[in-house]
């Protein structure tokens, strides 16, 4: 028996001819899905590829227009998460669903809770706990609670309760979005422990190296359509993107440019908020002309906290910072914006946009106190107009009229509209937040090439993501942010992942 | 005014009167804030319970149907304001508020319907709750009379305390009512029906009032008035607050209220004038929550830089 008819075999889960419309939009257009037993299955796409509804399909949370799920030979009609559940495919989410204040096992066992006569029986549940947590060499503490865990320890979490749930298929959404390296590194390893140990696994993702280190197969999908299924063994990552993305995308090296003088100086910054631990400790640093400052660091360090005071959104305790050798600390946000600072926000909503507003209001936010675009407070609403269509039009935001409310944009389409108005702010300094969140390749390509274009034009780049592929790709320098102090400086050539996620876990460099 | 051994135990067997009414709309409060439901409607449904109690005493002259009367009626309206606030997501403040005023009025008006009196409606013919004999305390004079003239719902409100108390920590049920207030959404993806859970949490919390209504205006002088809750059903929310949703906590903080009220009625017969001591319940009710919110901020600090 050759090695095709063993796998033949072991087929679990089919998903065929797929058809899922939302209203005239084919969200799935002709999907065929095989699942064997024991394989890991990447999904890959970009966002709106149709991934997440085809999950959301097979776990019962959504109804196809057409097609049908055989799950071992036998056809399956799911009506609700509940009912898949009971089949044997579980989800891992990508937004955790946690009780904070409840422990760890009371959250993995809920829902299917161990009785004692009347009585929720709590020791039960820690000992099938701590069982499952042996069995699949998942260390976790039954009693702990949730409050207070880091990321990565909330998710095994979820995969146990995914395991708990008795699941035969487990499908990951994008699970590695918020971890560490070192998390990802875990992660990964536990997924293929548990394809060894015989679960079926389907892992939803855009992240293609992780897709070539644990996968056994990879389905593209590109608008909705099916587009291939390749043996991870015979395909390259270049590969896999030019079928994700329809084109090649060129992986451009980026020259480096000598920096000039400092656009922005920090020095003994010092913000204490709320708590006694200080958000902001004691931080210098500095970007210069020509140069791409990424700052990386594991969410909550006090990256955002930074990024307000630095546009004046919050004010510090003492310090100073100067952008041109201009004083900014503490100045309003009007006055740190006209000495030439723009920023991308991290929340395009809370502080990026007016979702009520159109989309050409949103466009013309901070650019229409300029002398061509109004005058004595008297907007010129057909330049301010051309003005937002050309920015909607450069940066390819998905739109039929830019009358239309914010709102009514994608998340992706509203974070291009937000970085085409920032960078087109054309200031010396532009604060870039995690400015490529919820968009998908080509269009992070984009913005990526137009934040590297700032920076050759000579203006002064500050670089706050959460997403390490991204520091590493754009920085000419990088500091790691940790618990509001900067915990060591890499430049671009002698940085590297390893050393990279161990600072900013609070480590130190050798 | 002279304060031995009897006078105490006057005080005591007052604060249980003044106590128990307020406990029972406590809890039913204590379970909507654990299902985080804000619900100010409680008032409205105590008010609905007083009410209901007297209407069906009048007819039947029955204390169960009295008492079942008072549930049903409360469970009603506590439905009505359910569905509005869960399934229809209306403001809960505006929902409850509206609850209020739409009890206050209805049961004056239908006061005039039924009863035909303005203001109050007294009358010998009602049953009153059966107390609880006291005898067998012995010849203690003190004993009977701090335990005396009780009734058995008082007692009950008690029980029903302990109950609940199991029921939220111990049972499955008690643990998915507390996890639909702290993540509805996770609740909801692990297939609960969150919904279901908050409305029947809401109905049952009018039974409670219901009961706490019935005692009010049957456990001592049976008598309906007027807008006769008088802010309990407010000072209950207090206490269910001031307990930290714990029934147990709860029976401590509405054993507060109940001394401030026992207190208020007490000084009336002093030379203080009668309405500045009627105002001490709710100037207690102030002061409580005051210090109970400046602890708990003091304590939240204390937590961060430990």
């Amino acid at each position: 028996m050759s090695e095709q008819d063993k796998k033949e075999k072991n087929i679990i889960l089919q998903m065929k001819h797929i058809v899922k419309y939302y209203g005239a939009l084919a969200a799935n257009d002709d999907i065929n899905l095989t699942l064997h037993e024991g394989e890991i299955l990447a999904v890959i796409g970009e966002n709106g590829a149709g991934k997440t509804t085809l999950m959301k399909t097979l776990y019962g949370l959504e109804h196809p227009t057409s097609g049908e799920i055989v799950l071992r030979g036998e056809p399956l009609h799911l009506k609700s998460a509940a009912q898949a559940i009971s089949h044997g495919i579980g989800m891992v989410q990508q937004h955790f669903m946690l009780f904070d204040p409840f422990t760890v096992a009371e959250n993995i066992v809920y829902g299917r809770e161990p009785k004692k006569g009347l009585f929720f029986d709590i020791k039960a549940a820690n000992e099938t706990v701590a069982a499952l947590s042996k069995q699949y060499e998942l260390p976790l503490n039954p009693t702990d609670r949730i409050e207070g865990m880091p990321v990565g320890l909330r998710q095994r979490v979820e995969i146990m309760k995914v395991l708990y749930q008795n699941a035969d298929i487990i499908i990951f959404d994008e699970p590695t979005a918020v971890l560490t390296p070192q998390e990802v590194r875990e992660l990964l390893k536990t997924m293929k422990n548990l394809a060894k140990a015989g679960k079926s696994i389907i892992i939803i993702t855009h992240k293609l190296n992780e897709v070539m280190e644990v996968a056994d197969r990879a389905m593209v999908m590109r608008m909705g359509k099916h587009i291939a299924d390749v043996d991870i063994a015979d395909t390259s990552i270049e590969e896999l993107s030019m079928m994700m993305v329809g084109r090649k995308l060129i992986d451009k090296t980026i020259e480096t440019i000598p920096a000039g003088e400092d656009v922005l100086k920090v020095d003994d910054l010092f913000l204490q908020g709320g708590g006694s631990v200080p958000i902001i400790d004691h931080l210098s640093m500095h970007v210069a002309k020509g140069e791409i400052v990424g700052i990386a660091g594991v969410s909550g360090n006090g990256q955002s906290e930074l990024s307000q005071v630095l546009l004046g959104l919050r004010r510090a305790d003492s310090g100073s910072i100067t952008v041109c050798g201009q004083d900014i600390f503490n100045k309003k946000v009007r006055q740190v914006r006209e000495t030439g600072v723009a920023m991308i926000p991290e929340d395009r909503y809370l502080w990026g946009s007016a979702r009520e507003a159109t989309i050409s209001e949103t466009a013309m936010m901070g650019h229409y106190r300029r002398p061509t675009l109004s005058k004595n407070g008297i907007l010129y609403t057909k330049k301010l107009r051309n003005f937002a269509q050309n920015l909607v039009d450069e940066f390819g935001v998905k739109t039929d009229n830019i009358q239309l409310k914010t709102g009514s944009l994608s998340g992706g389409n509203a974070q291009k509209l937000i970085a085409a108005r920032e960078i087109r702010q054309h200031t010396p300094l532009l604060i870039a937040c995690e400015p490529t969140r919820g968009v998908d390749i080509g269009a992070m390509e984009f913005i990526h090439d137009r934040l590297i274009e700032k920076r050759s034009n000579g203006d002064a780049v500050l670089l706050i993501s959460s997403e390490l592929t991204e520091i590493m790709k754009l920085s000419d320098r990088i500091y790691v942010m940790y618990d509001g102090k900067i915990n060591g400086e890499f430049t671009r050539e002698n940085v590297n992942e390893e050393d990279l996620g161990l600072l900013m876990m609070g480590g130190k460099k050798e | 005014m002279n304060i031995d051994a009897n006078y105490l135990a006057v005080v005591f067997n007052s604060t249980i009167r003044m106590t128990t009414p307020i406990l029972f709309v406590a809890l039913g409060s204590a379970l909507c804030n654990r299902v985080f439901i804000f619900n100010i409607g409680l008032e409205g449904m105590m008010l609905t319970g007083a009410f209901a109690a007297i209407v069906a005493n009048f007819y039947t002259h029955s204390v169960l149907a009295s008492i079942v009367a008072a549930m049903v009626a409360s469970m009603l309206v506590a439905w009505v304001a359910g569905i509005f606030m869960v399934k229809f997501k209306g403001a809960m403040l505006v929902v409850g508020v509206s609850i209020n005023t739409l009890m206050g009025g209805l049961t004056t008006f239908l006061m005039q319907l039924v009863f035909h009196v303005q203001g109050a409606y007294v009358s010998s013919d009602l049953v009153s709750l059966p107390k609880i004999n006291v005898n067998f305390l012995g010849n203690s004079h003190v004993l009977k009379t701090m335990f005396g003239s009780l009734t058995w719902l008082d007692l009950f409100a008690f029980v029903a305390a302990i109950l609940l108390y199991f029921h939220l920590f111990r049972t499955v049920t008690g643990f998915r009512m507390r996890s639909v207030g702290i993540n509805k959404p996770a609740a909801e993806s692990l297939g609960i029906k969150a919904d279901r859970i908050q409305i029947l949490t809401v109905v049952f919390s009018g039974l409670l009032s219901g009961l706490g209504g019935c005692l009010l205006s049957m456990g001592g002088v049976t008598m309906f008035a007027q807008n006769m809750t008088a802010g309990r059903g407010f000072i209950a929310m207090a206490a269910a607050t001031l307990g930290a949703a714990n029934p147990l906590g709860v029976v401590v903080s509405s054993a507060f209220f109940g001394f401030a009220q026992s207190m208020a009625n007490m000084l009336q017969n002093s030379s203080i004038s009668s309405q500045l001591t009627m105002a001490l319940p709710y100037f207690a009710t102030v002061v409580a929550l005051a210090i109970f919110n400046y602890v708990k901020i003091r304590n939240k600090r204390r937590q961060l830089s430990a």
